[in-house]
């Protein structure tokens, strides 16, 4: 990808810098390894010089964390970005324009990202259930009764996983939704204050 | 889905069964072998013939000097409490053995015992009772036998098992269905709390509700145990919704 100097307008380095934000979020996010300075250098701006891709390397990726830091919606990134263009050193009003475009189209997916980086206890990554008969039993009086067999993986992210093998008779999920209404009851008046 | 529960013997590729007896097992010189760990209520093909001998033989296999070892710590009244916790699971009066509590007492009375020897004291002494049943041991039988088998046990502890067994032991009723619950474990119950991460070392602006919850249950062995885990509020809605449809189906069925 030729650098955008070489081109004729429209905006200075427009796509190669996106693409930069793009891999600077590859790495910091995304968890893709591999995404060196060299790499991105190589492939998005190879006019330039080692230094001076570094320190633009440095300052985009300065931005960027600062506006995934604190989840900047609409009005805090244009404010954010004004001032930036107004600082000795900042950046110019086009590439400005790149990164908040950036920013709306990686919003959601980096702050999932963010979030799923300080999960650090166990998280159910998946539930599966089925509905057996018992046909044997040890009480006569559970013949033919139905119990439902759930299966839950649990576990770290990017560890292995442990998988939960529970029965439930009728009684015991009746248990278990009235426990799932109380934290949902909870969890309502949670979103609802804040 | 509905399937029906299918006798172990019916189905193609059993997994090991344990029943905690002695008869020719999967080993290849063909010799005498222990089936399995916890005398789990299952019973496999070759029953073994109904004598103390069996008892003897399989009291042989296990390492007992251990257990002994910590059974000693353990005073009479506790000692007392997990046979009959032990022997009521064994007659299904209760879902499981809670080893954590007793433990946690046990410390607090100063006796240097871990949750981990006092579920494998918990498991013997099932194994030990599963067996006398299936072999139709009177408590004469039983604790001659044991005593015979491990010097070592204190008198205190054989005079519990006998006392325990002779007042309960004709009660355990030995399924000849063979039940396979050697990967089922029981829910007992749950606990959760709901929480906001607000900010991290990466994040400032975190701001996520996330429910925690720990849920109590019974292994098939008999042990309370508790797993824990995170759910986000997409992932607890989900989570509701598939309980929600679980009590549907059990309704109509």
């Amino acid at each position: 990808m030729a650098a955008a100097e070489q081109q004729p307008p429209p905006p200075e380095g427009c796509r190669p810098l996106s693409a930069l934000l793009g891999g600077i979020a590859q790495a910091a996010y995304y968890g893709k390894a591999g995404i060196t300075e060299e790499l991105l250098r190589g492939q998005l701006y190879p006019e330039a010089a080692p230094e001076e891709f570094r320190a633009l390397r440095a300052k985009m990726g300065g931005l960027l964390q600062s506006i995934a830091s604190a989840d900047m919606d609409l009005n805090q990134l244009e404010a954010f970005l004004t001032a930036q263009t107004k600082k000795q050193g900042g950046i110019t009003s086009d590439q400005a324009a790149v990164i908040a475009k950036f920013w709306k189209n990686h919003r959601i997916k980096i702050r999932e990202s963010l979030i799923n980086q300080s999960r650090w206890d166990n998280v159910l990554k998946n539930m599966n259930w089925r509905v057996d008969m018992k046909s044997q039993s040890r009480h006569i009086d559970q013949i033919n009764t139905p119990v439902a067999i759930v299966e839950m993986e649990l576990g770290k992210n990017r560890q292995e996983s442990e998988f939960l093998c529970l029965e439930f008779d009728e009684a015991k999920v009746n248990q278990m939704l009235k426990k799932l209404s109380e934290i949902e009851e909870s969890m309502t008046l949670l979103t609802q204050t804040t | 889905m509905r399937s029906a529960r299918q006798p172990i013997s019916a189905r193609p590729q059993a997994p090991p069964i344990s029943c905690g007896g002695f008869h020719r097992g999967r080993s290849q010189s063909g010799r005498w072998v222990l089936c399995g760990g916890s005398g789990a209520r299952l019973v496999c093909g070759a029953m073994a013939s109904g004598s103390a001998a069996v008892l003897a033989r399989a009291l042989e296999a296990l390492d007992l000097d251990g257990a002994t070892d910590k059974i000693n710590l353990i005073p009479q009244d506790f000692f007392a409490e997990l046979c009959e916790q032990v022997i009521q699971h064994l007659n299904h009066k209760i879902s499981g053995i809670n080893t954590g509590e007793l433990c946690q007492r046990l410390q607090t009375s100063g006796i240097e015992i871990n949750v981990g020897d006092l579920a494998k004291i918990a498991n013997i002494i099932s194994f030990l009772f599963s067996t006398a049943a299936r072999n139709n041991l009177s408590a004469e039988e039983l604790v001659a036998t044991l005593s015979n088998a491990v010097s070592t046990l204190p008198k205190h502890a054989v005079q519990v098992i006998h006392h325990v067994w002779n007042e309960q032991g004709k009660s355990i009723s030995v399924s000849e269905d063979a039940r396979n619950m050697a990967t089922v474990g029981q829910f007992i119950d749950i606990s959760w709390k709901l929480g906001v991460a607000m900010s991290s070392d990466t994040c400032r602006s975190l701001k996520y509700p996330y429910v925690t919850v720990t849920l109590k249950v019974a292994d098939p062995s008999g042990q309370v145990t508790n797993k824990s885990f995170e759910m986000t509020i997409p992932q607890f809605k989900n989570f509701f919704r598939q309980f929600k449809e679980m009590a549907a189906v059990l309704e109509t069925v």
